[in-house]
């Protein structure tokens, strides 16, 4: 982490406008939000700062998710690319543990600041809340983390096998936008597809009802759900590693 | 939403070879064109700008696969859209004077017109300076502003193939014909706001000169362009007042004004133009811009070492 921050405070001009537009990228969904209810319209069955608190919940998980661990798969995909994911095998260490660890994406942390303003910008306008929710919304909140990781090993096993595709983190990206708004307004089978077989509804959906004590159904199962898809993350990831060719692309 | 879709794009392109290798097929390619006009047998020249186009579509042809990506994303995102205006619309008939259906057309029109403006001329040109490359355009018999215009002329034509003529296919399952209600004056839309889309990069890559590193400041005008042009919501959903500040700005004739052409109308901020009046007002700001392109460049390449950084 220290050499990742000294090597990109050589530009530091451009390193802290990078980290200020992440944080305002960030808050697109939200303006999306904003400006569905500033001109009279609405979800169903949610209010605004509602909404606003489920965005911040999944900002805030996609705010330590990317600084912390999600840079394993651009660094992945560039070190295949270039033939260098070599060093990182030959280390002592567990080549997931390296591939974090050498990742560490500073200008990230723009979006954790993101996340955490517009959580807190909704959290003002939320009733004072039992201490239970707060209870279950950490607990969801660290399956949201579980459900970015597998996202992360999902990606970088690809980053092996398919090189050079940059885009790959576009893929998940979009799929993981259905997590920013209500599960209420997707129809039934994407409920149970965002539930049961890819647990997106963690991401926001869930820990924000949690917090607002809204009803949840099948939080059960997307948490299940959600473990299953971090081991078979790790078994994929495994996998494409051994598929490694150190040829580069 | 999409700003890490577009964030990403530039990054592919950042760290694929599509800033330097074009250069070098490029020089390749001209080497054999005048080596070729000096032979007895007097064969014409192929003119520079289409080896340009047939250069770049050539070598990003064999990245296809990268494109072939936004098959898999651009559905999601049109996805997501949708059952965001659907639940939108479950207790609401019009928003800002948009139906259901004109929503998603919006939305289709505009992520086509997304795939067919975008470009990495402001990274490409930043990556020249910073590693000193761009040296090499001081001796070529073309300006780096025409080599990188018809550079995106090649690399677009490839994505209209493998893009958007897949995309039309699926938006056609919702029962969306991005058919525009007056023809004529959508393409003559179309091809300004395809222009100043790049002129815009152009200009901002031009930064480089005095900033060397522009990731910054190229993310920041990315976004701030993305939401002024409409991409992402209809520029009337906003507020009176910034709409007034956006009818001003040269965004707006990215993507919304040739959305808005393509449907048939008009409107911002309180201003109802007619589709002539409005896209001479595009073809207006093209010219300013390219001015200002100019005059950037002008003072830019003073500052020019030919180092690198």
């Amino acid at each position: 982490m220290k050499t990742s921050l000294a090597s990109r405070m050589a530009y530091r001009g451009d390193f802290f406008m990078s980290m200020i537009i992440m944080m305002v990228v960030e808050l697109f969904g939200p303006l999306v939000t904003l400006l569905i209810y500033h001109n009279g319209a609405s979800f169903p069955g949610w209010e605004r700062h509602e909404v606003l608190l489920l965005q911040g919940t999944f900002l805030l998980s996609r705010g330590i998710a990317f600084p912390f661990f999600m840079g394993m798969v651009w660094n992945t995909i560039r070190r295949v690319q270039e033939g260098t994911y070599d060093l990182l095998l030959i280390k002592p260490r567990s080549i997931l543990q390296m591939s974090i660890i050498t990742a560490f994406d500073s200008e990230d942390l723009g979006k954790l600041i993101g996340g955490l303003l517009l959580f807190f910008y909704a959290l003002k306008s939320v009733p004072a809340l039992p201490l239970v929710n707060w209870g279950v919304f950490l607990l969801l909140f660290v399956f949201s983390l579980i459900t970015m990781f597998a996202f992360g090993l999902f990606m970088t096993g690809l980053g092996i096998v398919w090189v050079g595709n940059y885009r790959i983190y576009e893929i998940f990206i979009s799929t993981m936008d259905f997590g920013l708004y209500p599960r209420s307004i997707f129809t039934k089978v994407f409920q149970s597809i965002i539930t049961w077989v890819i647990p997106i509804s963690l991401l926001g959906s869930f820990p924000a009802s949690a917090l607002l004590g809204k009803e949840m159904t099948g939080v059960f199962g997307a948490m299940a759900c959600s473990i299953g898809f971090l081991l078979l993350g790790l078994w994929f990831f495994h996998r494409m590693a051994r598929n490694y060719t150190s040829a580069g692309g | 939403m999409g700003v890490n879709y577009l964030d990403n794009r530039a990054k592919i392109y950042a760290s694929s070879d599509f800033g330097d290798e074009p250069f070098h097929s490029l020089l390749r390619e001209e080497t054999t064109v005048q080596a070729v006009s000096e032979t007895p047998v007097h064969k014409k020249a192929k003119p520079v700008f289409r080896a340009v186009i047939q250069a770049t579509y050539k070598e990003n042809f064999a990245f296809r696969s990268n494109m072939a990506v936004s098959l898999i994303v651009q559905p999601i995102y049109f996805l997501v859209q949708y059952f965001i205006w659907r639940a939108v619309f479950q207790v609401h008939d019009t928003v800002s004077g948009f139906t259901f259906q004109t929503m998603l057309y919006y939305f289709a029109v505009s992520s086509l017109l997304g795939f067919l403006n975008w470009d990495d001329t402001d990274g490409t040109l930043q990556r020249l300076v910073q590693n000193g490359k761009f040296i090499t355009f001081q001796l070529r018999p073309i300006h780096h502003l025409y080599y990188a215009f018809f550079q995106k002329v090649g690399h677009r034509i490839l994505a209209f193939w493998i893009e958007m003529v897949p995309i039309i296919g699926f938006y056609l399952l919702f029962g969306i014909k991005p058919i525009p209600a007056m023809p004529l004056w959508a393409i003559i839309s179309v091809a300004l706001s395809f222009i100043l889309a790049f002129l815009i990069n152009h200009t901002i890559g031009t930064m480089a000169f005095w900033l060397v590193k522009t990731d910054g400041i190229r993310r920041a005008v990315l976004v701030f362009k993305d939401i002024c042009s409409g991409i992402f919501v209809p520029l009337t959903l906003f507020p009176g007042g910034i709409q007034k500040v956006l009818f001003f700005l040269p965004f707006q004739f990215i993507s919304y004004v040739p959305a808005r052409v393509f449907m048939g109308s008009y409107e911002l901020a309180g201003f109802t133009l007619s589709i002539p009046a409005i896209v001479g007002l595009q073809a207006l700001m093209v010219l300013i811009t390219y001015l200002l392109n100019r005059l950037v460049w002008f003072f830019g390449i003073k500052r020019f070492t030919g180092v690198g950084a």
